[in-house]
């Protein structure tokens, strides 16, 4: 125990500010939050005790909570596998050998950086507002196009299309993945007659299952945190028609509208749950699908 | 490439879900200085600024910063402001949030100040006691306002309408629609579409006889109030006289986006005290119209207290904020470039000292206001906690409506449930 520590005192004297900011910043408000949920607190008044009155609420009475959840499902269901597709299109468009990967890298990761601010969430309500751009365009072809935000049929899609559209960052991993492929295995193909798409399903597939594995996984946890977006092209309340109510953004309004802390935070803790829960079906299911190179030895 | 491996894959995956963003610092404010929030509108805040430009001048050694956003957003702002403990000293205040925020303890009474360093004593009682709380004064009333439909004049006189624009019923209100739109073509409609609108929802649930809250603070408008609102609506929209439906369904949007500004339609709802700004962004010249009338119903109409100051609980130089607040109400210059932006103030002297310098829009609105003293009810008992909230419920559900998607009634029975459920939740 000692030679641990004399070993490792220095260490964690530079872990020091982490941990800190650790235990102060992130451990104690998700305890609190924990212990929150339990209660009904409106931030001024101290919290109350009611047990498990917030989760009762929330499964047997509110209705507003499961179309929070019925829009999020949808929009995780369409807009991951949308923009991983999207992202492994793309990278392996860039694989093919150009000269100036480096710039069209910079060009395609640019809407991933942009796509997260406000201002785009702003410049996609205007482009899809029913005298916006799109429709112009769609116009000029002889469509009548749709209020694609006013409209709740629609309103979802258009936050899957900014969704698919900010593919950057899986596309530089997909492209990292892409380009540790042994290039003898395509030569090889190529010498048997084997088509593209054969050299696609056979080849790179199955060697690029861990990237797909590791975006799949972490472009999932991304689309159910899904807030800024929502918030701003619904005007902060999930309209029209609750169609964009996604559970961040009913959370936030439970939360900083309505004062519910305690209802958010059992909110907040049953997302929590979702979130692991399909982290743990990917990781389980995984071991049928995700092979890595250095176990077949 | 480094090859991947099964660990080194978990560790990155569980660095990524355990990243989290770390709240803001609040900002500290220097000795001597006040914090003063409000919603506005560009006219409005060119004023308020002027204002505190003023107020700075005369106190030296108090520092004001404004603070100012759109009313779609100020609430939203507020709260979190209110949940931080970082609130502005003076907040702008409306009577349907009064009663939320001082029973959450968020603001501090006035009456300690009354007659001190807070000269109101010569005020209107009825509008100074619309801030009163259990008896105690919350929130000083800055200008009293009421509804109106917002006209231009140009279209309607084009259009050749001679109606009483002040006795008017809603068959009469349907006639001056259909006329516009077939003057113009259709490329002017008759009027904004007023579906979600709550406000002049409760004048017509008024107009039936009833109040929308009870005593109690239930919720005692009935399903055939609503269905009769959204269905009447709904037959304008058929008819093809009311503003767009794509438009209708953006909520809150701001005064220069509202039909009347834009040109699209030749009516809009609003309060009076905002004539001003609707005047400052529309081409023609505006008229004031009351909200029309049930044939043979009771007055649905009301004056409120249009905006009230408060002094927020975690304001700190109180003496500071209520002199402020005092010359807000009492200082010629100041209340002089106010004018009637805000509403009609409730001291008698000042509405004397601003008459002879009154603009042609301001004029309207005296005018209006004279013109409507006897057609209006009683004021309302405030709203109960929750109203926000049965405020978007009626957008959301409205939203259906007028998009066609739901039936009329089986809507209005959705709304009158998950109302009286959000206030029985809110107690």
């Amino acid at each position: 125990m000692k030679r641990f520590f004399a070993r490792n005192a220095p260490a964690y004297v530079f872990l020091l500010p982490w941990l800190i900011g650790f235990f102060l910043l992130a451990l104690g408000p998700i305890l609190a939050s924990l212990y929150l949920s339990f209660t009904r607190y409106d931030m001024v008044s101290a919290p109350r005790w009611i047990g498990w009155g917030n989760y009762e609420y929330m499964f047997t009475r509110d209705r507003r909570f499961w179309k929070a959840l019925e829009v999020t499902f949808t929009y995780v269901a369409l807009a991951v596998p949308a923009r991983l597709i999207m992202a492994l299109g793309v990278a392996m468009l860039l694989d093919k050998g150009l000269r100036t990967i480096g710039l069209y890298r910079a060009i395609f990761y640019l809407p991933s950086l942009l796509g997260a601010s406000i201002a785009i969430a702003i410049l996609w309500r205007q482009l899809f507002a029913a005298d916006g751009v799109v429709n112009q365009v769609l116009a000029m072809v002889g469509i009548q196009g749709a209020s694609w935000i006013t409209d709740p049929d629609t309103s979802l899609y258009t936050l899957v299309v900014l969704a698919m559209w900010q593919f950057g960052s899986p596309m530089l991993i997909f492209l990292a993945g892409l380009r540790g492929i042994p290039r003898d295995l395509y030569e090889a193909a190529e010498i048997d007659g084997t088509p593209g798409w054969r050299q696609f399903t056979r080849i790179t597939l199955p060697l690029l299952a861990p990237v797909i594995f590791f975006n799949l996984v972490l472009q999932t946890i991304e689309a159910f945190k899904t807030f800024s977006s929502a918030f701003i092209i619904s005007n902060g309340t999930g309209a029209p028609s609750d169609s964009l109510l996604f559970y961040t953004v009913y959370l936030f309004n439970e939360a900083f509208k309505f004062f519910r802390m305690g209802y958010a935070s059992a909110l907040a803790w049953f997302l929590l749950v979702i979130i692991a829960a399909f982290t743990a079906i990917a990781f389980f299911t995984s071991k049928y699908w995700v092979h890595y190179e250095n176990e077949r030895d | 490439m480094t090859k991947l491996t099964r660990r080194a894959l978990l560790g990155t995956i569980g660095a990524a879900a355990a990243a989290s963003a770390l709240p803001a610092m609040p900002v500290f404010a220097a000795d001597r200085s006040i914090r003063h929030y409000w919603w506005g509108n560009p006219e409005r805040d060119k004023r308020t600024f002027a204002v505190i430009d003023t107020f700075q001048k005369k106190n030296a050694g108090i520092a004001v910063s404004g603070e100012t956003i759109g009313w779609g957003d100020y609430w939203t702002k507020m709260a979190t402001q209110t949940a931080g403990r970082n609130m502005a000293d003076l907040v702008q205040m409306d009577y349907r949030f009064l009663f939320e925020y001082v029973n959450r303890g968020a603001l501090k009474p006035l009456d300690e100040f009354a007659g001190k360093s807070l000269m109101i004593a010569d005020f209107d009682k009825g509008p100074l006691d619309g801030g009163r709380v259990d008896g105690k004064l919350y929130a000083l009333n800055i200008g009293s306002n009421s509804q109106v439909m917002v006209h231009n004049t140009r279209a309607f006189q084009e259009a050749g309408i001679d109606t009483d624009l002040i006795n008017w019923t809603w068959d009469d209100f349907a006639k001056v629609c259909e006329k516009i739109t077939a003057k113009s073509g259709g490329k002017m409609k008759g009027s904004d579409d007023l579906s979600l609108m709550i406000e002049t929802f409760e004048s017509w649930v008024r107009q039936n006889g009833r109040e929308f809250y009870g005593p109690d603070g239930k919720v005692t408008a009935t399903a055939g109030d609503v269905t009769g609102w959204w269905q009447m609506w709904a037959d304008l929209r058929k008819a093809g006289v009311v503003r767009d439906k794509n438009k209708t369904v953006i909520l809150d949007p701001p005064i220069a986006e509202s039909g009347v500004a834009v040109g699209d339609t030749a009516m809009s709802h609003y309060w009076s005290n905002q004539l001003v700004g609707i005047q400052a962004v529309s081409k023609d010249k505006i008229g004031a119209a009351m909200v029309p009338h049930k044939a043979g119903g009771k007055p649905g109409q009301f004056i409120k207290p249009s905006m009230f100051l408060s002094l927020s609980r975690d304001a700190k130089d109180t003496e500071a904020a209520i002199a402020y607040m005092n010359a807000w109400v009492n200082d010629p210059e100041i209340t002089g470039i106010l004018g009637l932006e805000r509403g009609i103030p409730c001291s008698p002297k000042i509405r004397a000292a601003l008459a002879p310098k009154l603009t042609e829009v301001e004029k309207l609105s005296v005018d209006y206001f004279t013109a409507i003293q006897s057609k209006v009810g009683p004021l309302p008992l405030p709203a109960p906690k929750g109203a926000g909230e049965v405020r978007d419920a009626f957008m959301r559900i409205g939203t259906d409506v007028v998009l066609g998607k739901v039936e009329v009634a089986k809507a209005a029975g959705t709304f009158i449930e998950d109302a009286q459920a959000i206030v029985e939740r809110a107690q």
